[in-house]
């Protein structure tokens, strides 16, 4: 499939810290077609949270392209790439990074400020966002929320500007068992939802059931599970 | 309400409310004092021209044109060289004048100066142009041995009307006393805001009458009280006149005033000046201490900016994560580093704004105290222009002080400050 219509398309994509170093990322190729999720697995090397950062645009490769909504985010500069970052990325992270003295709902609707949504909406859709999301007190400090409410913030600060890609950073290290569960389905539901990829990188066994797709850092590199043309994702996806 | 950029600014200083408004006091205290000079010096530079009034000429023997206003208007010593009654209607009648009223230094009252003069001094001349003499109380004195208390000696003596006082003859410690002349308090000015402040006023034939008392001592030690009758053509000395050309309705400067003052230069035994000059040219020496001063709080505005540098390099470290959170959600460096730099320059604005309500409270005080210690009065006055600009050059340098902190916060590391992240 054309990378260029991929909800994320990565080719050739090379890193190390320094020349003549190993290589810390290296991904020969790998797509995630709109809706599509998928699993990141492996040790905590530092490898993966690169490789999240570099899809982000955070941080530039030494070879390679990193397509998001069929654009190459490494070809975007300055703010362009910000830009393209903010409307087309969604970031959940495992601490949440939620920002304080900010509301439930201006945290959600910090996001939107850098999107193209109308100023006027950003207030009803990001309570709706909430309210849909089970936070049904907007104006709540998050500091005052319990943990698995300051995710579920977290989730639809990530997801109110409709990405094509979602990047969940270890979205469950900082929560219990109980609320582990409930925040990957919500996760995956509003995905779907939304019809938005799904990249989740985390060693938690439990999200193993969870996703059809997956794949080690080290597989990625080996160029295996690589293709979009994974027979049961793909036929997952279809069917 | 959407959120907008002043929205995160705002909420970045609320969240380190004490350090925003200790720093916004810090410039608030520094534009206040900067506004308070500012306005002191030109509420100085009017006081002081105000003493000359509506007097064109200043005559007298004195040495210098600067030393005879500084003696004649401003009381700084007593003249030296006297002027006789028969120079003094020669000038009169020699030139177009309006009035000359004759000045006579060298009394004194507890170390106030006493000027003896006329009643015209009270009637034609005024301190200030726009402001005809007041009496708080009583009367301008009619006779001889009546004094006029100006306000500053009222308030500092605190004698009252109905007084008798007796004046010292020399301005200095070593000067006699004539307790056998008894002076009456008559009349308590208002203030006028000017050196006059400072004197007392009587008339000059009692001055006149004790001088001739110490001659005729000199000649006969049993010599009987001196009257009027017993003056003599050598008794009768002023030391200054203060003269007024005529002028046109509706204008302040005469037209012949540079040719009378001219034409009196060429008489070598007067010295002749205008006030007006003289007085300016004593606030050009003044002038730089002025700067001085403004100097100084010129440093304060510096000092108050690289506080403002100092709260927000401080509060970098508390906000790379927030910093690294708005980038990812698609906020550009230069965004960033503007949201510093405008923060900056609301803490300069929020400062200047209290430094000007600083400066309203304070310069009422001050004046309140100048007036009440010193007796002057002054009007701590800013024109738009200046608050404006000070206003500006506020938030300029708060923008300034903003640049480091908002190279700071473009450098900040999204990866690395996102952590722990994989």
């Amino acid at each position: 499939m054309d990378s260029r219509v991929m909800a994320l398309g990565i080719r050739d994509l090379k890193f190390r810290y320094a020349p003549g170093s190993a290589w810390v990322v290296d991904v020969p190729a790998l797509d995630l077609e709109p809706g599509e999720q998928m699993l990141l697995t492996g040790g905590s090397g530092r490898g993966k949270s690169t490789l999240l950062n570099l899809i982000a645009g955070l941080v530039d490769p030494a070879e390679g392209r990193v397509f998001v909504g069929g654009t190459d985010i490494h070809s975007l500069h300055g703010a362009a790439r910000d830009l393209h970052r903010g409307r087309t990325i969604g970031v959940i992270f495992q601490t949440f990074n939620l920002l304080h003295g900010f509301s439930a709902v201006e945290n959600v609707m910090t996001a939107m400020m850098f999107s193209t949504i109308p100023r006027r909406e950003h207030r009803g859709r990001a309570e709706q966002l909430l309210a849909h999301l089970g936070i049904d007190r907007p104006d709540a400090d998050p500091d005052r929320l319990s943990v698995g409410q300051q995710q579920r913030v977290a989730v639809a600060r990530a997801t109110a500007c409709d990405p094509v890609l979602v990047l969940a950073d270890e979205p469950t290290a900082s929560l219990d068992p109980e609320n582990a569960v409930t925040a990957m389905d919500l996760i995956q539901a509003i995905c779907r939802e939304k019809n938005a990829a799904l990249l989740c990188v985390s060693h938690d066994p439990s999200m193993k059931d969870r996703f059809e797709r997956q794949a080690s850092l080290e597989e990625l590199a080996r160029g295996e599970a690589a293709e979009v043309s994974v027979a049961a994702a793909g036929a997952g996806k279809r069917g | 309400m959407a959120m907008t950029d002043f929205t995160i600014i705002s909420r970045s200083m609320t969240a380190r409310l004490f350090s925003t408004i200790t720093t916004v006091i810090t410039v608030a205290v520094a534009v206040g004092l900067m506004l308070l000079l500012l306005s002191l010096r030109k509420a100085g530079e009017e006081a002081f021209s105000r003493g000359a009034g509506n007097m064109h000429l200043l005559v007298s023997r004195d040495s210098s044109a600067m030393v005879s206003v500084l003696n004649g208007i401003f009381y700084a010593n007593a003249p030296q060289r006297p002027i006789d009654w028969a120079k003094y209607e020669q000038i009169t009648s020699s030139y177009p004048i309006d009035w000359a009223i004759p000045t006579q230094l060298g009394d004194s009252y507890r170390g106030h100066p006493v000027m003896a003069t006329t009643r015209e001094f009270f009637t034609k001349f005024q301190p200030d142009p726009s402001n005809p003499w007041q009496l708080r109380e009583g009367e301008y004195f009619d006779q001889p041995f009546e004094v006029v208390l100006g306000s500053n000696v009222a308030r500092r003596t605190g004698l009252k009307r109905g007084e008798k006082i007796v004046l010292t003859h020399g301005i200095a410690e070593e000067g006699h006393e004539h307790p056998e002349f008894q002076y009456e308090v008559v009349g308590i000015l208002e203030p006028t805001g000017t050196s006059h402040d400072r004197a007392l006023f009587t008339d000059l034939e009692s001055t006149w009458i004790i001088h001739a008392h110490d001659r005729r001592l000199r000649e006969n030690p049993n010599a009987t009280r001196t009257t009027s009758a017993d003056l003599a053509p050598a008794d009768r000395l002023i030391t200054g006149l203060y003269v007024a050309l005529p002028t046109r309705e509706g204008s302040r400067v005469p037209a012949v005033l540079q040719q009378v003052f001219d034409m009196m230069r060429r008489d070598t035994s007067i010295t002749v000046a205008q006030p007006g000059d003289e007085t300016r040219k004593l606030f050009e020496i003044i002038r730089n201490m002025n700067l001085l001063f403004v100097g100084m709080a010129g440093v304060v505005m510096v000092s108050s900016g690289i506080s403002i540098m100092l709260a927000l390099y401080n509060s970098m470290e508390q906000r790379k994560r927030q910093i690294a959170v708005l980038r990812v959600l698609g906020c550009s460096r230069a965004r960033i580093s503007s949201l510093v730099l405008t923060e900056s320059a609301m803490i300069g604005f929020l400062g200047a704004a209290a430094g000007i309500a600083v400066w309203l409270v304070g310069s009422q005080a001050a004046a309140a105290i100048l007036k009440d210690m010193l007796g002057l009065v002054v009007t701590p006055r800013l024109d738009a222009a200046t608050t404006l600009i000070i206003l500006l050059a506020t938030v300029a340098l708060a923008s300034l002080a903003g640049i480091v902190p908002s190279v700071v916060a473009y450098r900040t590391s999204v990866a690395r400050n996102l952590r722990p992240i994989g």
